[in-house]
């Protein structure tokens, strides 16, 4: 590959100095002239048929409208996979927190006070809380005839463990946990020019914008989807939330409406993680090759199905982990029932799943007498290895440097001096993530980009940045193409009517995918301009042309040149050139086999864990990270993610846990559901592995999901190193801890 | 019933009739269009709404505004210098790539300034102890650890 200028290089955010400045725009910003305000009245019942009044509240001072059921204008219906969700319900509750009604009003204190006034009467159906229950025949149902959303198998080669020297076996349990995202749901909406106009914190525009119209019987055409800063999404952005019913209000009262959750209406509003219930067997031979694997998966979609589907063949294709085994054989199942509906979250499934295969692993090595490391040496992916969808890893499959530099840096840490009063333990974990929707689906990224009057170089694409640094990235990706400071790249991403549809932020897909448009796009648009350049400089061809700087040159008499700016003025529509790409993905067979997702990241995490065994308070106080990114485009934001992607996991391991009773979530402040602080993350050495990716944009992978993978495992296997007692339920509060622990040594 | 009060925000004087039962953050926000404090939570838990009043850290939607009488204000709008100018804090925040999604950085931004104001040379413990009422969903913190803590080196 030739030398690189500005991929590699850590540039300056995009974005930086407007959110530092606090001039970034988040849709609770906004205040519109005559702009009404809207509060959504949502169900305190898990599973009931109900009737409303609205007579008297709707006569409250301020109020304009009550929208139920009856005014939605299109279907009263959305949803990612399956549109189960109603934008109001109209027959049956199936979760606290579905959306009966929304108040508008012209003052928000207005709005409050006039939804206290609407009589709900519940007529309560028994509900159903727990997966298992959920699945007996004679469950109450939540949609349809039946609670199981998916049923998925996977099977490779013949699982026997009658042939195996060892098999270890144990069952985990992952919890529903929240994104948490700090800035909570906001939308505004608006009516310019016969259009539409929606303004909120999405992770997909275009799709919101398609939801739109089926929900309001509005062409596309007829809807913008603008999308003002993303305050964090991590999955939790991807289903539709207020954007509908914010909507919904001003295509019917022809004026600016808004509406903004507050923490614990989030907190009801959007999906959670999957927990599952996770059982795994796994056997070896004497050696330590590992030869079979069967694992059970059981998750919780709640209420909704969201991804519930996807997420599961996420966590049944990667609950072998980066291993190579020979036998497999995996169930899973994703079930209906009255709690809060889970979907997508940072790892999509197979972040639930390391949970156990790192951790039986390491069961694994100790019944063998050998390593941890050593265990995984022998079965890591390598070139040339299949993996549990007997899908072959042909490039970029740097497993074994990943776990080397952690191995190296782990003796580093032992050495360092442990506290006494404390327990002290190690602990190590892989991961690996395979990006995209994946399983055949087109996956889909596009781009246009073209040159401006200002000579510069604009880029139009419906990718959104959520604070990963999308922006930055692609910035930096057109700016290497054309030699010139990544600054003097235009973005546009946030207008449906101005660019095309990029896919959704998630699943790590937009560096890869999108990346891979802007490049070709941008390759594109610069042969262009070498041949319109060629012509207006009178030379035979264009040999020996090169851009740089928003000007083209020939390199053997630099005076012989041209700016974009010059070309532009005669030019201007020949200056574009749209790109687009599709991610090679296969529709896997009934068994599961197949080439569901491409291409995969690898990572490998050591961390030193203290427990005080007097309080089983645990802290994590050292680690090493090594992730694998294809090729870093910008080595600061990767850093970013493996810091951000860690904590994550560390929450998932000690603190996260949504507290449900009876489906109600208890735990809906900051105050009661626990995120890490400043004080809880260690120091974190952190060192990227390149090893690009033939297909990536120029050799790079996506990262956002990987990061937060190994986080828990690590930290349980470092617990066990430390107390030698195994946790296989998250998340490990100290009273969890001293539960356990004590009853050993009592 | 409104209420008549007299206070500074990031140095110009404010005379202006507020509902009693608002909080500091609300005003900010929406009487006086100041949109860079963030509201995370409404109750004293996330810091996103964080201003420097009279050199402390204050979380902004945790005070009635009316008891801002005669006090001075700082917001994010307010640090730099000039406006259109940025702060040593600001910059020291984009040079280490302490911002990601940016919600949380108004409030942690200010509750450096304060930290700053506190302790000459804050140390790494100080530091973390000073922007521990702030979460951040997004950096694991550990890029505005640096930040700071550069600036405490540069001091
Ligand atoms: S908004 Fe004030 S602390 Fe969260
Ligand atoms: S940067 Fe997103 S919350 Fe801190």
């Amino acid at each position: 590959m030739d030398k690189l200028n500005i991929v590699g290089k850590s540039s300056f955010r995009v974005d930086g100095i407007d959110k530092i400045s606090g001039r970034s725009i988040y849709p609770q910003d906004i205040k519109l002239k005559e702009m009404f305000h809207a509060v959504t009245l949502r169900s305190t019942v898990p599973h009931a048929t109900f009737t409303l009044n609205t007579e008297k509240a709707s006569k409250m001072s301020g109020v304009v409208k009550i929208f139920t059921a009856h005014d939605v204008t299109g279907k009263n219906e959305h949803g990612v996979l399956f549109k189960d969700h109603q934008v109001f319900m109209d027959r049956k509750i199936n979760r606290i927190g579905d959306p009966l009604a929304l108040v508008v009003a012209e003052t928000l204190k207005e709005a409050k006070v006039a939804m206290k006034e609407i009589e709900v009467l519940y007529n309560e159906l028994p509900g159903v809380f727990c997966p298992l229950e959920a699945m007996n025949e004679d469950a109450p149902k939540i949609h349809g005839d039946s609670n199981i959303i998916a049923n998925m198998k996977l099977e490779k080669g013949t699982v026997d463990f009658s042939k195996c020297d060892v098999v270890v076996e144990n069952t985990f349990k992952v919890p529903m946990v929240e994104h948490a995202f700090l800035q909570p749901e906001s939308a505004v909406s608006y009516i310019e020019d016969d259009k539409l106009v929606v303004i909120s914190s999405t992770q997909y525009p275009h799709w919101d914008r398609f939801e739109l119209s089926l929900a309001l019987g509005l062409k596309e055409e007829n809807i913008k989807v603008l999308n003002a800063a993303v305050g964090g999404a991590f999955g939790g952005r991807e289903d539709i939330t207020s954007q509908i019913h914010v909507a919904l209000a001003t295509k019917t009262l022809k004026k600016p409406v808004k509406i903004t959750y507050g923490r614990e209406e989030s907190f009801l509003a959007h999906s959670k993680r999957h927990p599952m219930t996770i059982r795994m067997k796994i056997g070896a031979l004497k050696d330590g090759k590992i030869t079979a694997m069967k694992n059970e998966i059981l998750a919780d979609s709640g209420a909704y199905a969201s991804w519930a589907p996807s997420v599961l063949r996420k966590a049944m294709t990667h609950s072998t982990g980066p291993y190579e085994i020979e036998n497999v054989k995996v169930n899973a199942k994703s079930v209906y029932t009255n709690n809060p509906f889970t979907g997508a979250m940072r790892g999509f499934g197979a972040t639930q799943v390391a949970v156990g295969y790192e951790q039986i692993i390491d069961q694994l090595a100790e019944e063998l007498g050998i390593s941890t490391y050593e265990i995984r040496e022998k079965n890591i992916l390598r070139i040339g290895s299949k993996t549990g969808t007997s899908q072959t890893m042909y490039n970029s499959v740097p497993v074994d440097r990943c776990l080397e530099a952690v191995k190296k840096e782990m003796e580093i840490i032992k050495k360092k001096p442990v506290n006494k009063d404390m327990l002290t333990g190690y602990g190590i974990a892989l991961s690996i993530y395979g990006t995209g929707y994946g399983n055949g689906f087109p996956d889909v990224s596009s781009n246009i980009a073209k040159i401006n009057s200002d000579g510069k170089i604009e880029i139009f694409s419906g990718f959104t940045e959520v604070g990963q640094g999308a922006k930055t990235v692609m910035a930096q990706i057109a700016s290497e193409v054309f030699n010139t400071s990544s600054s003097n790249i235009i973005i546009n991403c946030e207008d449906t009517d101005k660019v095309p549809d990029s896919g959704t932020a998630a699943a790590s897909r937009q560096t890869y995918n999108t990346g891979n448009a802007v490049k070709k796009s941008c390759e594109k648009l610069k042969d262009i301009i070498l041949n319109l350049a060629q012509k207006e400089l009178g030379l035979n061809n264009n040999i020996g042309l090169e851009v740089k700087d928003e000007l083209v040159y020939l390199r053997t008499l630099p005076s012989m040149e041209i700016t974009f700016k010059d070309l532009f003025s005669k030019y201007k529509d020949e200056l574009s050139s749209k790109g687009k790409f599709v991610a090679q993905t296969t529709q896997m067979d009934d068994l599961s086999q197949g080439a569901p997702y491409w291409p995969y990241g690898f990572n490998a995490l050591g961390v030193k864990v203290e427990i005080d065994p007097a309080t089983g308070r645990i802290n994590v106080v050292d680690g090493v990270f090594a992730q694998d990114v294809g090729r870093a485009i910008n080595p600061r934001l990767v850093e970013g993610q493996m810091d951000g992607g860690f904590v994550m996991g560390l929450g998932y391991a000690l603190y996260e846990d949504i507290n449900l009773v009876d489906g109600e979530i208890k735990n809906r402040k900051f105050s009661s559901y626990i995120i890490p602080t400043a004080k809880d993350m260690p120091t974190l050495k952190k060192i990227i592995i390149e090893d690009p990716e033939e297909t990536g944009p120029f050799g790079a992978k996506g990262i956002g999901e990987s990061v937060t993978i190994p986080a828990a495992p690590a930290i349980l296997n470092a617990i066990y190193d430390a107390s030698k007692v195994r946790f296989t339920k998250l998340p490990v509060t100290p009273i969890e801890f001293m539960k356990k622990f004590g009853n050993k040594y009592d | 019933m409104m209420k008549k009060l007299n206070f500074v925000v990031n140095n110009r004087k404010y005379s202006i009739e507020v509902d009693p039962r608002k909080t500091l953050l609300d005003v900010l926000r929406e009487d006086l269009k100041l949109t860079g404090t963030k509201k995370g939570c409404g109750s004293g838990e996330c810091g996103a709404c964080t201003v420097v009043i009279d050199g402390q850290n204050v979380n902004s939607c945790m005070v009635f505004a009316l008891d801002m009488e005669g006090k001075e204000v700082i917001t994010i709008e307010g640090l730099a210098p000039k406006s259109g100018e940025i702060h040593p804090i600001q910059q020291a925040f984009v040079d280490h790539g302490a911002i990601q999604c940016g919600f949380c950085s108004p409030g942690m931004i200010m509750s450096t300034s304060a930290i700053l104001e506190k302790h000459e040379k804050p140390t790494e413990e100080q530091i973390r102890e000073g922007i521990s009422g702030n979460l951040c969903r997004c950096t694991g913190y550990v890029k505005i650890v640096d930040a700071i803590q550069s600036l405490a080196e540069n001091k």
